[in-house]
């Protein structure tokens, strides 16, 4: 065997290019990644969004202030819940329309129904990446349970279109809450199951500890919310700081952790997804008789005064807002949404995946939580 | 709270409208080579979170208003007080006939995707902006697509019904 050194000194490695995704297996979604690499460190990585670009802010200013539901919830595929209910306030908002008091709570069970399935999604895809494939199957099968009580409750498995000005569609139909409740159960007894097999697994700790690590004055510097900044100790949580809905009905705990990488991005999502059960359970005890729907003018013939309205609702993500302008039209006169993922995939990702090694590209990538659609809009 | 920082807004700037419509909303409206200075006096009151930067095409006056909304994050965490329940939605207007601002990248870091999406979107120039090169788009628009006067379905029209249909050609 030759002595000489695979490291060869006298021509150390150059920079090179490095195209990831949109089609690569670390990547979710539709998404890439332009990486400058010296050996195995990024010098240097650039966001390149743009494959899902739809251009829905300007197609809803052809469509009527109803006919836009259907484009709000796909702007975000794996949670299109909070996207109805901050398109749905907003023109509450614009519009002074009053919602029932039962229609709050419904609209709060329901929203938190939905950050569970997108978290156990968000699960799937960063247990996947790290190859647990046996937890991110769980976490599908479980998901899937709670795409069954949407399509009972709303007729639809992924865009449900559920919230509307006003309240919402219809009540929980008979029944449907001991359903829930037993779902929620049997999901609920398996949180040993994955603790076991993923959150005090040594195998993830290692691959998850002090990867894609941002301090909090980091964060807060370049416009983190959600969990990224849960996970460096600070409780935003919009549902606190402005609670809509009926977040300030029933007592809850924000959960955070102190670290800030990857390892305690998923802690906190672990932690959020018992949160809101138990959530759901304090609802639904708390929840009074009534109404859920107020009813609204004439679709086809309805022109909110002219205004503009910022509002805001914690997603799955973090925080999302929505900034609708009218023009005393039947159509909104500008539409912008503020996604948690616009700031958390072109500004932090490329800032945490400076110095970081190519392994750990999809981790960080995952743990940051971004979804592509949400930003492309 | 709010009325303290109104009074003291109004106090330290010339020519700003300051409202306050609700308790958790505040709309300055400001002069166009104010923003950085009120920004920034935003920024050490404590309002640090940039939240969104957006700009809405008033082709009747013949202008652009670019928008501002900053929040505060949490001072501690035992509190939520309405300080951080409060949006500022900060406003000015520009000539859309030379859409050019100042970047703001100097006073908040993370503007910077905003900023570049809105120049690929409504063809606004930010001096000072260390890339404004596309986001979004793939292709080369002569009017930027999300001003009023570009009309989707006029260019879907356009662009789609001039494709040459494929003929099948017969054995």
């Amino acid at each position: 065997m030759s002595k000489k050194s695979l490291v060869d000194k006298e021509h150390p490695p150059r920079e090179l290019e490095l195209y990831f995704g949109p089609q690569h297996l670390g990547m979710v979604g539709n998404f890439s990644i332009t990486l400058k690499v010296t050996g195995d460190r990024i010098s240097e990585a650039i966001a390149n969004p743009g494959y899902l670009h739809r251009g829905f802010e300007k197609l809803m200013e052809y469509r009527t202030w109803i006919q836009n539901f259907p484009m709000v919830c796909r702007i975000n595929v794996v949670e299109p819940d909070s996207m109805e209910m901050v398109y749905a306030m907003a023109v509450e908002k614009l519009a002074g329309i009053e919602v029932p008091q039962r229609a709050h709570y419904v609209r709060s069970i329901y929203l938190e129904l939905a950050r569970i399935g997108s978290h156990l999604f968000g699960l799937w895809a960063y247990a996947n990446m790290l190859g647990f494939d046996t937890v991110a199957q769980w976490a599908m099968y479980h998901r899937d349970l709670l795409l069954d009580l949407f399509e009972e409750l709303t007729g639809g498995r992924v865009y449900h279109i559920y919230i509307w000005p006003g309240g919402v569609r219809r009540d929980f139909p008979e029944g449907f809450k001991d359903k829930m409740v037993s779902t929620l159960h049997s999901i609920g007894g398996c949180v040993p199951d994955y603790d076991a097999t993923f959150f005090e697994n040594r195998l993830f700790y290692e691959r998850a500890k002090g990867v894609g690590k941002i301090s909090q004055e980091q964060a807060k510097e370049m416009g983190a919310t959600g969990q990224i900044l849960r996970a460096t100790g600070m409780k935003y949580d919009i549902r606190k700081v402005a609670p809509y809905a009926a977040y300030d009905k029933v007592p809850w705990e924000v959960p955070t952790r102190e670290e800030g990488d990857a390892y305690s991005r998923i802690w906190v999502i672990r932690d959020e997804m018992i949160e809101s059960v138990h959530m759901i359970f304090k609802l639904l005890d708390a929840m009074p008789e009534g109404e859920v729907y107020h009813r609204i003018p004439n679709p086809f013939k309805w022109n909110i005064p002219k205004g503009e309205a910022y509002v805001r609702v914690e997603s799955s993500r973090g925080e999302l807002g929505l900034y609708l302008v009218s023009n005393s039209e039947d159509k909104p006169y500008r539409v912008h949404f503020r996604t948690p993922s616009y700031p958390h995939g072109l500004t932090v990702l490329e800032k945490a995946l400076k110095n970081a090694s190519i392994a750990d590209v999809g981790n960080i990538m995952i743990s940051l939580y971004v979804v592509a659609p949400e930003i492309d809009r | 709270m709010n009325r303290s920082l109104k009074e003291k807004l109004e106090a330290t700037f010339s020519d700003i409208k300051v409202a306050a419509p609700e308790d958790d909303r505040m709309v300055i409206t400001t002069r166009k080579d104010a923003v950085l200075s009120v920004l920034n006096f935003l920024k050490t009151g404590g309002y640090q979170h940039l939240g969104l930067v957006s700009c809405v095409d008033w082709i009747e006056d013949n202008e652009f208003e670019l928008v501002y909304i900053l929040s505060a994050y949490l001072q501690d965490n035992y509190e939520y007080s309405i300080k951080e329940k409060t949006n500022i939605i900060l406003k000015t207007r520009i000539s859309r006939e030379n859409p050019q601002f100042m970047t703001i990248i100097p006073v908040f870091a993370n503007a910077e995707p905003y900023e570049r999406e809105l120049h690929e979107l409504f063809g606004i120039h930010f001096e000072g902006h260390p890339r404004q090169i596309p986001l979004l788009l793939e292709r080369d628009y002569s009017i930027p697509p999300f001003r009023k006067d570009f009309d989707t379905r006029e260019y879907v029209k356009e662009v789609f019904d001039n494709i040459p249909v494929v003929e099948e050609k017969k054995k």
